[in-house]
């Protein structure tokens, strides 16, 4: 109904020795995909969602994750989804 | 929007963000402009909510705030944002703004019991006059006051100082930094005889250890805690402790979690100082070269009425801030009261935790970086467990270089910028000058080119004493600007409300919503906020930093600058200043406030010409000349030449901010310190030059208890603090549908086995009650924050349930700081009748 694609990323503080169990953990949200930076603990994770408030959602969400240390946004843009073919 | 379009959204999503972590993807740090942007018109600007100061960008498309993002230029923030500062575009554009003056009335008149009706700015301006002027002329300059902010600008600070102190003749001006970090600056002051940290935000990237004094970071300052957190990840042998009344998402992270029972944190610092001691961890040579040893006065109240019981009882109410030269032998022996065994019972941390804390402090190889904010500082002992920590760090000599410092953490963007270097404290000047100094005064006149004599002496009324006097109708003009305090002062319902209500009283507020405070007054002025005019922030490590004006207030919005300015043309000097001083000084005779203060040859000497063609400036144009401008460089006088220098004005519109003093262009990260700090002489090491002699003061104080504990009939202790969606009242971050989403109503913290006793469950409706008042809320046993048995914590950003009701009026007696994380209360199952009997 809001007919709007909300495109955002995040930096995502991770204790090394759980860094495996927070990927899983965010690979398994809805829009969410984890782009590197596991050899750091410092992930880049972007997220595909259709609300703004979802975005707030999810960050919560993976703050809450277990050894997640900070998770921080970067980026974010939208679109109506109208445009698409 | 195509898949094609997807994967580059997200690729460039993952970049910005990769960028801004130091992880290698393949990404220039650059601010970002994709398609949609192209059209925006961005511009730096501070975020307007927290004291970190991070920079954010601000995208303007057809005169609106469209959106924000982390300026990967900003060395505080590199691109980061946290939640609220990402919303910040939304800020401005609540529903429920108010667009023009609001008088209650009745039959056409101002009637304290009218409704708010609209009326112009000069109808508003004239009862306000008319209000001001019948008060000086009954009751003269004591009575009338302001309550300003540490969210103002700083010239909108300057401006309401010179108008309150040299254009009425009253110092009862404070800011509600008052309630936020007046013990840290008052034993800032004590300590090395400045204001404001040594260190800087660089201190993160340096130090091994990092000891949070009851703040919670992880929510309250979430971008510095990445700072924390990315020196923790990359660097294994770092360590975070954490001290707390209660666990909460920052001890969740922590390696190293102490919860010790309220107030007894001063217990804990004494023993980590006897632990030195006994264990020879102390650096002799350090004290010796840099250091005097002082014992603070000690029994020294709780900064209640003076006729309350504690103030009486109390052997040094009366000078609570005094303290006495002695030696460090004399300070060994008050501290050996302390013994791991002692302070373990008191505050409930065990003997093996509290020395492996004691041990970060002793290891001359650890360097420690201690930070706090409000459970140091809304402490009726805020000044001394400020004091304590600085002990610690001078034993050790763990202070003034990289790594290695305390740092007092503030929760308003220009809390040091406005309330603390521009000085619009009760008793305070610019750059750090006192009104009580005749010195001082005599500096400030000589600037403000005013005459001799026309500053008053006496400091004015502090925050909770200006409620006070309302309420007893002793201060009976009186402007709020830039805060809601009938939300965030204590005690409410028995000193604040009735002193905005007394009819003795006129009460204005300048907004830019409808807060409960507003709603208090008599007349409401709406106003410009943020980025709707140009402005000037400082943060806690001294940054100084500046915006343009981005965009239109909304319809007779008008900035606070412009309020005080505008209002200052309503007053002559004969009207306002005693006839002998005008006749040493006939020349300032018939002239207006706004004449003498603001056209005075300097505020208004630079042109219109030197505004930045690309934004506009609406006080600018308004006046006639260059208003921040001139302001800036006036109160730059201050503090130029003598350790507070501010660049040129033109400089921080270029810059992301530059950290005081800077000196021949270059700024300062580390005070104190040769090599870093140029003030320090050749060959000496360190110098706190704040002080004459150059010494830092230690200052020696014991345990003492807070003015209330639970008891068997309210057994409960009450701390009060904020969420991380909301920040303070919530007056901006509740009109943002998203953050209000997230954490829409404030509730009761408990512990499950204290549910568990009292038969409630949670979500259940209850009430909070102590002798002050009572409030409604609902009962969350699980969630973000856990709280040991016999403690609950309540967020204050509720407007519907306003828990100063249930607060304490204490504060440290020192600073009159309040104190909202110790009272006592107890929590009653509202029975059904009380819901409304549907049964």
């Amino acid at each position: 109904m809001s007919g709007e694609c909300h495109i955002s990323s995040l930096v995502v503080h991770s204790r090394s020795d759980r860094v495996q169990a927070i990927i899983e953990g965010i690979r398994s949200l809805e829009g969410a995909e984890v782009h590197g930076g596991a050899d750091t603990g410092k992930l880049i994770v972007t997220l595909e969602t259709d609300t703004e408030g979802q975005v707030v959602e999810r960050i919560n969400t993976i703050q809450l994750l277990d050894g997640v240390l900070a998770a921080t946004l970067v980026f974010h843009h939208f679109e109506p989804v109208q445009e698409r073919e | 929007m195509d898949v094609t379009r997807r994967t580059l959204l997200k690729t460039q999503a993952a970049a910005a963000a990769a960028a801004a972590a130091g992880v290698s993807l393949p990404a220039e740090a650059q601010n970002i402009a994709t398609g949609e942007d192209i059209r925006l018109q961005w511009s730096k600007a501070p975020c307007r909510f927290c004291g970190t100061g991070c920079g954010v960008m601000v995208g303007v498309k057809d005169g609106r705030v469209v959106a924000t993002h982390g300026d990967m230029q900003a060395e505080v923030n590199r691109g980061l944002n946290c939640v609220k500062g990402y919303f910040l575009s939304k800020i401005m554009y609540g529903g429920d703004r108010l667009t023009q003056p609001l008088l209650r009335m009745k039959n056409g008149e101002f009637a304290k019991d009218g409704e708010f009706q609209p009326v112009s700015w000069d109808r508003a301006f004239d009862e306000m006059a008319k209000q001001w002027k019948r008060v000086l002329k009954e009751k003269g300059p004591e009575a009338v006051g302001m309550f300003g902010s540490g969210q103002w600008t700083i010239w909108e600070g300057y401006a309401a100082s010179k108008l309150m102190r040299a254009g009425w003749r009253s110092n009862n001006l404070d800011p509600n930094a008052r309630h936020c970090m007046a013990s840290a600056a008052v034993a800032f002051i004590r300590t090395f005889g400045m204001d404001e940290p040594m260190g800087c935000y660089d201190d993160f990237e340096h130090a091994d250890a990092f000891v949070l004094w009851g703040s919670n970071m992880a929510e309250m300052h979430p971008i510095l805690w990445t700072r924390v957190t990315d020196r923790r990840l990359s660097h294994p042998h770092v360590r975070i402790a954490t001290l707390s009344t209660y666990e909460h998402r920052t001890t969740d992270l922590s390696d190293m979690v102490s919860i010790f029972k309220p107030g007894t944190d001063l217990a804990i610092m004494n023993y980590i100082a006897n632990y030195l001691i006994q264990t020879g961890a102390v650096n002799r040579e350090f004290i010796d070269k840099h250091v005097n040893i002082r014992m603070a006065n000690t029994d020294i109240g709780y900064g209640l009425r003076p006729d309350h019981t504690l103030e009486q009882r109390a052997q040094n109410a009366q000078n609570p801030q005094v303290s006495h030269p002695s030696t460090f032998e004399a300070y060994a022996k008050l501290m050996s009261e302390y013994t791991a065994e002692r302070v373990s019972e008191l505050s409930g941390v065990s003997k093996e935790q509290l020395e492996a804390l004691a041990k970060l402090y002793a290891d001359p190889k650890i360097k420690v970086m201690s930070l706090w904010t409000m459970g140091f500082n809304q402490h009726v002992r805020g000044v001394w467990a400020n004091n304590m920590i600085y002990n610690l760090h001078l034993m050790t000599g763990k202070i003034s270089e990289p790594g290695n410092g305390p740092f007092s953490l503030t929760g308003q963007p220009s809390a040091c910028g406005t309330a603390r270097e521009v000085g619009t404290f009760s008793h305070r000047l610019p750059a750090d000058m006192q009104v009580a100094n005749p010195e001082h005064r005599k500096y400030a006149e000589k600037i403000w080119k005013l005459p001799e004599g026309l500053l008053p002496a006496k400091p004015g009324y502090h925050a909770v004493q200006q409620d006070r006097m309302l309420n007893d109708g002793k201060l009976n003009a009186y402007w709020i600007m830039c805060n809601n305090n009938l939300q965030t002062a204590p005690n409410t319902e028995h000193e604040t409300y009735p002193g905005y209500r007394n009819p003795a009283n006129f009460i204005v507020v300048t907004d830019a919503y409808p807060t409960v405070t507003a709603m208090a007054a008599d007349l409401i002025l709406p106003a410009a906020m943020w980025v709707e005019k140009e402005g000037a922030y400082g943060n806690a490590e001294r940054r100084t930093h500046f915006w343009h004006q981005l965009v239109n207030a909304p319809g007779d919005a008008r900035s606070d600058l412009w309020q005080l300015m505008e209002f200052s043309k309503r007053f002559t000097t004969d009207e306002v200043w005693p006839a002998d001083l005008l006749a040493k000084a006939p020349e300032y005779r018939g002239k207006t406030l706004f004449d003498v203060l603001f056209a005075n040859g300097q505020v208004n000497q630079f042109p219109l010409a030197e505004i930045d063609p690309d934004y506009e400036n609406r006080e600018a144009r308004h006046f006639g000349f260059y208003v921040q401008k001139g302001l800036f460089e006036e109160y730059a006088a201050f503090g130029r030449g003598h350790g507070h220098d501010l660049a040129p004005f033109d400089v921080y519109h270029e810059v992301r901010g530059l950290r005081w003093p800077v000196v021949d262009g270059k700024e300062t990260r580390w005070r104190y310190r040769e090599g870093f700090d140029p003030y320090v002489e050749k060959g000496t090491g360190v110098q706190f030059y704040g002080n004459p002699d150059k010494k830092a003061n230690l200052v020696a104080a014991p345990y003492e208890p807070p003015a209330e504990s639970p008891d068997p009939e309210y057994d409960m202790w009450l701390v009060t603090g904020r969420v991380l969606e909301h920040w303070h009242s919530g007056s901006m971050t509740l009109r943002v549908p998203e953050l209000y989403k997230a954490f829409s109503g404030a509730v009761v913290f408990m512990h499950p086995d204290d549910a568990a006793k009292r038969g409630l469950r949670r979500g259940q409706e209850v009430k909070v009650v102590s002798r002050r008042g009572e409030i409604r809320s609902r009962i969350e046993t699980r969630g973000r924050n856990r709280v040991p048995p016999g403690l609950i914590f309540v967020p204050f950003f509720d407007a519907s349930q306003l828990i100063n009701k249930v607060t304490l009026d204490a504060t440290d007696p020192i600073s009159k700081q309040t104190d909202f994380k110790k009272c006592a209360v107890k929590v009653l199952a509202v029975a059904s009748a009380d819901v409304g009997g549907q049964q």
